[in-house]
């Protein structure tokens, strides 16, 4: 291609001036005209070029700004502050949706709070109080338990309802309903700590009076025929079996276990299952020598946070010993310690994020999934309580000076970090670190995973496989098309793989999905089998060729014409070894090499797997690696191989030795653009694989692609939220990956061109 | 031995071997999908399959193969094949597995006939009476087949004129209705009150529609009650069934037809396929809607990519200043053309949908809301989508042309004192038109054969509308629209009955295979006489 000369302006010489004479003939005022319109032409060519040029450049920039947020820090600024309110501060606060109205729980009862114009509201009368006090709580969503002084117990729900009057403002309403407190100390202890369960088959309250025990209220409700049940309650106490007091209580959501932290460090499990008998099932140790402060399940009730005395805070997992149903505490995370000890803790009850609070007023924002701590906050004194706001837009902080402080807090993608894309990460449910996608599930508290490792390993991958399949028939067909081959022959041969190259991927797909996969599933040994037996039959039948015929034959032909021989040679190599595939599998393979597969090698068989897609996709690539290996290897300047055949080599030395290294640049960069290509094939590997998302390089197993991830899910995710995010980063790797590996490629050839000319 | 390795022949035989393979590839693939795809609406014999348990089934063979044997010794081979029995709410299924060892005798019954429905696929039966409502007009098969041939049309035609009634009256009213509904709310979205007059006004006009509507529905009714004649039928195995002419799209009795009556069948299950619109969840009727859809979209992405993609290479080649960044634009401009058209899709989305749609939704459409208009996928979104994928083609395509015009032609234009502007609009533009189009072509076969990027933008299985009807302003870009890739993707791999659906999957892969390759290779043969044409004034 040669650079045309672009900047040729008519002479100046030519240009007729405008005080030229020649005005009568050509009136002025039309040359003025045409100036002006070949001017107006220059600026709108110029301007539309660049801005089409920039629109087609700009699909990255878009790309990225979508992405930019997922990696942006979280942000809060301050917000409301209350001064404390006489009496005694809060033991624990509760915000509605819209943050309009809360609710307060201390010693005295239950307070409403007017958080829009940042009041302290009257008091809700607790009548079954009596004469005592609130002397500790605890809250699962709108259930709260409240430990008395006199040593009851007491359940009550606290419930926002939002109304919309005609043509007013939002209204919000608080509704409390307690229910009668039970008594687990008769003998009037106060309960110093308590936890709540909603259990899967009734309420419990557990309750720490004295230093070291345990009483359990359990709620049940029989169900009678006649509807309406009959509430039951049973209390049961048991000594903790610790070394130290009794420090920090919770429960988890089905009430199967109890967790007791201690002031030796010790985090202790003790099992509900058998309502009468609390057995105690396991001691862990935390940090040793401080105290366990705060023990709380982050939303989902599975992660388990414990934070100590010394400001340390990890997260802690049930996990299942070997196959077995029995299972252990582990510490699965460590979040970034406080300067002091932990005091307070609130969960968000949308994702997996949660906060704690110290007693030198230190907050800090952590999450579960990611093992993040994002923000750190401080407030004028020690921690007391602390509160986030349903919809994850803000914080509350009480200090125990009974002040009240708000910080909003825009964190839209907390479940994003580098290590949760490309890392591992120990997830609820799992029994070590992994790479899992999984974008999402079917309860509120799912914990998405978003890994894109196994989708990266998945297109790398098929990738693979397909280049493996796709190269040697490609550079070596273009070898020998552009070597070897009459150019009468050549005529035919080119269009013919042209046209493998129009075809849509998806037809490929489609016909990869129904119709190799079952055949494949049939003849898989042959398939595998079919390199070597081809090879060998064709070497087989050259021998023969050269001792059968004779040479006056041999010459006539023309050259190239081997190819007419070497088609039916071809299809009845690709025949036989289908049928010793079959014979192998009677004979080694116990008769199904899928069965034997399982057996031996513990490899299970997907009918939709990446031997599929690797022919498949290698039908895809081969004629763009052959199409630019051949340009190069034709374009060869021919007084090379002249001169080489000319001193005496035979044309398989000369394509070796002399035309295939000259070419060897530009068949690289086929192969890269190749591999461009299968990179970003999409329909082929949505169709012909289970879209699996395992990491596991087994040939017959599936996988899931980026792109085929993409198609899939795009359509289903809901604008700006974190999986359209991050599928927007899954195209922003995919585009990186081509747009590089092509443009070194690019690079390369046009290196190449020059090198040629030069020759 | 050592000298026939000496003289490379064999390795040279390999490399052919390799180049054989891939042909064989090439060749085989598309002969694969001739065969299936053509077969398919050949009308095949119905045969009566006894069974050595003395069981009946009758259907048209679909396929045969060997039963795989596990376990030692060498064993005799045995042969299944697979009979389409049709009768699926009968049956339950539409193809039965038959061992060959199992049948004792088979037989072409003259009197068994096919009933293509509307639901439940086929029916394969022989005729036991015909009725008009309780009368019995026919009772013998024989006679059956020509009353229910005689009444056929007739009845179907009623049905059909039910159905366009449903169709345009009751559409034209729903969309009226739907017009007043938003008027009202961009009314009330301005501040007006509920008394306002013209909102009861649009009141009124809802009534009244409505009122129109259930006159139409009426007539609708009235039709319906013709709609009588039945035809009951005896299945394999002595099950009946009785079913309403109107369902019947189409009768046939292939035994006794003769080749010339079964070419009959076949072109008119032909032009069924390419201009019906689909039936049972795509599996069965035609494609229409899918070919409309692939044509208008392509249609409209080059009404985008040809000013975009020409504009694009005369700045480049005749208007920039040629240099290191030029260079650097022109290979980048290249290998977009190899980034995955998903990303090209996940752009279309981000960018078109939600940013350009969002904003279009919010300016024009407040009253609409939330219920997205342009902020949705679309025809319109998905062109433009698929034009930037394939501007980067025509672009160089261009450049090619303009690079390959001599250099005198252009010299002699402005030799003549013709300004820059002339020059290119008179001289070089028409030289460089056979690029152009060649570039075009080529960007038009990528885009109808495009999925990926299409299934985020704006394709679904199965639309509601053509994107182009009788109402104003008669081109709704902003409508989803059906696809014939992604027909293939849908039926073959999203479709309840897949076996059922894998010839239709077939013969649409065919079609669009057909448009494809009649695109590249009209891109080819321009290419070839642009060639010739410049290898002689070429300097």
């Amino acid at each position: 291609m040669n650079q045309t000369e672009s900047t040729i302006q008519p002479e100046p010489a030519l240009r007729p001036g405008r005080e030229s004479g020649r005005a009568a003939a050509r009136p002025s005022s039309s040359f003025d005209t045409r100036l002006r319109a070949d001017k107006i032409a220059k600026v709108m060519v110029t301007v539309g070029g660049i801005a089409i040029i920039a629109s087609i450049l700009a699909i990255l920039f878009v790309i990225i700004i979508e992405v930019y947020p997922l990696f942006q820090d979280p942000e809060a600024e301050p917000g409301v502050t209350m001064a404390a309110v006489e009496g005694a501060a809060p033991l624990l606060i509760m915000v509605d949706e819209y943050q309009q109205a809360g609710l307060a729980v201390d010693a005295n009862g239950l307070r409403k709070m007017t958080l829009v114009s940042r009041e302290w509201g009257g008091r809700i009368a607790l009548g079954a109080l009596g004469g005592a006090t609130v002397t500790s709580a605890t809250r699962h969503q709108r259930e709260m338990a409240l430990g008395l002084s006199d040593g009851r117990v007491m359940r009550l729900e606290a419930e926002f309802t939002t109304t919309y009057p005609e043509g007013g403002q939002r209204h919000v309403e608080l509704n409390v309903n307690a229910d009668e407190p039970v008594t687990v100390r008769a003998d009037g202890q106060p309960v110093r700590l308590i936890a709540y369960s909603p259990g899967e088959e009734g309420q419990i309250i557990a309750a720490a009076t004295g230093a070291r025990e345990v009483s359990l209220a359990r709620t049940v409700e029989s169900r009678s025929l006649m509807g309406g049940g009959e509430k039951e309650i049973t209390v049961t106490r048991f000594g903790a079996d610790t070394k130290g007091d009794i420090t920090a209580l919770t429960m988890d959501l089905r009430g199967e276990s109890l967790f007791i932290g201690t002031a030796a460090g010790e985090l202790v499990r003790v099992s509900l299952v058998n309502p009468q008998t609390p057995l105690h099932v396991e001691t862990v140790t935390v940090t040793p020598g401080a105290p366990v402060s705060v023990l709380g399940f982050v939303f989902g009730g599975r992660s388990l946070i414990v934070g100590d005395g010394k400001g340390g805070v990890s997260g802690w997992l049930l996990t299942r010993i070997g196959e077995g149903v029995e299972t252990r505490l582990q510490k699965t995370c460590e979040f970034a310690p406080h300067a002091a000890g932990v005091t307070a803790f609130a969960v968000s009850q949308r994702n997996k994020g949660f906060i704690t609070g110290d007693s030198g007023g230190g907050v800090r924002l952590h999450y579960a999934t990611t093992e993040r701590t994002s923000l750190a906050f401080s407030t004028d004194g020690p921690v007391a309580s602390l509160a986030m706001a349903p919809k994850y837009d803000a914080l509350w902080a009480i200090t125990s000076t009974g002040g009240l402080r708000q910080w909003t807090l825009d964190d839209p993608h907390p479940e994003i970090s580098l290590k949760a894309l490309f890392g591992e990460v120990w997830y609820e449910g799992y029994t070590k670190p992994d790479y899992v996608w999984q974008s999402t599930g079917g309860t509120d508290d799912f914990e998405s995973k978003y890994s894109l490792s196994p989708l990266i390993y998945g297109t790398l991958k098929g990738t693979f496989y397909s280049m493996v399949i796709a190269i040697p028939l490609a550079v070596l067909g273009a070898l020998y098309t552009s070597q070897f081959m009459h150019p009468s022959i050549r005529g035919v041969v080119k269009p013919t793989v042209e046209i493998m190259a129009a075809l849509p991927s998806v037809v490929l797909g489609f016909i990869a999905g129904l119709w190799m996969a079952p055949m494949m599933e049939k003849i898989a040994p042959g398939v595998l089998l079919m390199p070597l037996v081809i090879t060998a039959v064709i070497l087989l039948s050259v021998t023969l060729w050269r001792a059968a015929v004779p040479g006056r034959v041999k010459r006539r032909l023309t050259k190239g014409a081997e190819l007419l021989v070497l088609i039916p040679l071809t299809l009845f190599g690709g025949w036989l070894s289908i049928r010793l595939g079959y014979g192998i599998e009677e004979l080694f393979l116990r008769g199904d090499y899928r069965v034997w597969l399982k057996e031996v090698a513990g490899i299970t068989f997907d009918q939709r797997n990446t031997l599929v897609v690797g022919f498949a996709m290698g039908f895809a690539v081969i004629p763009i690696i052959f199409t630019i290996s051949e340009d190069s290897l034709s374009n060869v300047p021919s007084h090379l191989s002249a001169g080489s055949l000319a001193l005496g080599a035979t044309p398989w030395q000369t394509a070796m030795n002399v035309v295939l290294p000259a070419a060897s640049p530009g068949i690289f960069s086929a192969i890269m653009i190749g591999f461009g290509r299968a990179v970003g094939e999409t329909m082929i590997v949505l169709m012909a694989t289970g879209n699996t998302p395992v990491m596991d390089m087994s040939l017959f197993n599936g996988f899931r692609a980026l792109s085929a991830n993409i198609a899939v899910e795009l359509p289903e995710a809901p604008e700006q939220g974190t999986l359209y995010r991050v599928l927007f980063l899954a195209a922003l790797l995919l585009f990186c990956m081509t747009f590089i590996v092509n443009t070194v490629a690019e690079v390369i050839r046009l290196r190449l061109r020059r090198r040629y000319s030069e020759l | 031995m050592k000298e026939l390795y000496r003289t490379g022949d064999p390795l040279i035989w390999l490399t052919g071997g390799a180049l054989a393979f891939s042909l064989l590839m090439v060749v085989g693939l598309i002969a694969l999908i001739m065969y299936n795809g053509l077969g398919f609406f050949w009308p095949k014999d119905i045969v009566r399959y006894t069974l050595a348990d003395g069981r009946q089934v009758m259907g048209q063979l679909s396929e045969r193969e060997e039963i795989p044997q596990f376990g030692e010794g060498k064993k005799e081979p045995l042969w299944r094949i697979k009979v389409k029995q049709g009768n699926r709410d009968l049956y339950g299924a539409d193809f039965i597995w038959i061992n060959e060892a199992d049948i004792k005798t088979e037989e072409k019954p003259a009197a068994a006939i096919v009933l293509e429905r509307r639901e439940w696929g086929d029916f394969i039966g022989v005729i036991k009476a015909v009725k008009d409502g309780a009368t019995a007009i026919a009772a013998e098969p024989a006679e059956g087949w020509k009353a229910l041939t005689g009444a056929l049309a007739g009845q179907r035609r009623l049905f059909e004129e039910a159905r366009a009634l449903e169709r345009d009256e009751v559409g034209a009213i729903s969309y009226d209705q739907e017009k007043l509904r938003l008027a009202n709310r961009a009314l009330k979205l301005k501040g007006a009150k509920d008394d306002d007059p013209r909102i009861t006004a649009n009141l009124a006009g809802i009534d009244k529609l409505h009122k129109d509507y259930e006159a139409v529905m009426e007539r609708v009714g009235a039709i319906r009650a013709k709609l009588t004649w039945t035809v009951v039928l005896t299945g394999a195995g002595g099950v009946e069934k009785e079913l309403p002419l109107y369902m019947i799209v189409r009768a046939v009795k292939p035994n006794e037809l003769s080749v010339f009556g079964k070419a009959g069948v076949y072109l008119s299950k032909i032009w069924e396929f390419i201009s019906a619109d689909p039936r049972e969840s795509n599996t069965e009727g035609g494609v229409f809607p899918a070919i409309f859809g692939t044509v208008l979209m392509v249609m409209v992405m080059s009404v985008a990519v040809t000013p975009m993609g020409v504009l694009g290479a005369f700045y480049l080649r005749e208007y920039a200043r040629q240099g290191v960044f030029v260079s650097a634009v022109r290979i980048a401009v290249n290998n977009l053309a190899g980034v995955p058209s998903i990303v090209f899709g996940v752009f279309g989305v981000g960018f078109f949908i939600y940013f350009v749609g969002g904003s279009i939704d919010s300016l024009f459409f407040p009253e609409a809301l939330p219920t997205p208009t342009y902020g949705t996928g679309g025809i319109l979104w998905a062109s433009l989508t698929l034009a930037l994928l394939t501007v980067p083609v025509v672009i160089v395509a261009t450049e090619e042309g303009l690079a390959a015009i001599p250099r005198n032609l252009r010299e002699a234009s402005l030799g003549l004192g013709a300004t820059k502007f002339e020059t290119m609009w008179r001289v070089v533009l028409p030289a460089v038109m056979p690029s152009i189009l060649t570039g075009l072509i080529l960007a038009m076969a990528r885009a109808a054969g495009e999925v990926a990027p299409l299934m985020i933008t704006g394709v679904v299985k199965l639309a509601p509308s053509l994107p182009i009807d009788g109402y104003f302003p008669f081109l709704h870009m902003e409508r989803k629209f059906m696809h014939l890739g992604f027909h293939i993707y849908d039926v073959g791999f999203q479709s309840p009955n897949v076996d059922a659906a894998r010839p239709m999957v077939y013969t649409t892969t065919l079609l669009l295979l057909g448009i494809v390759l009649a695109l590249n290779l009209s891109a080819i043969v321009i290419r070839n006489k642009l060639k010739k044409k410049f290898a002689t004034s070429a300097v």
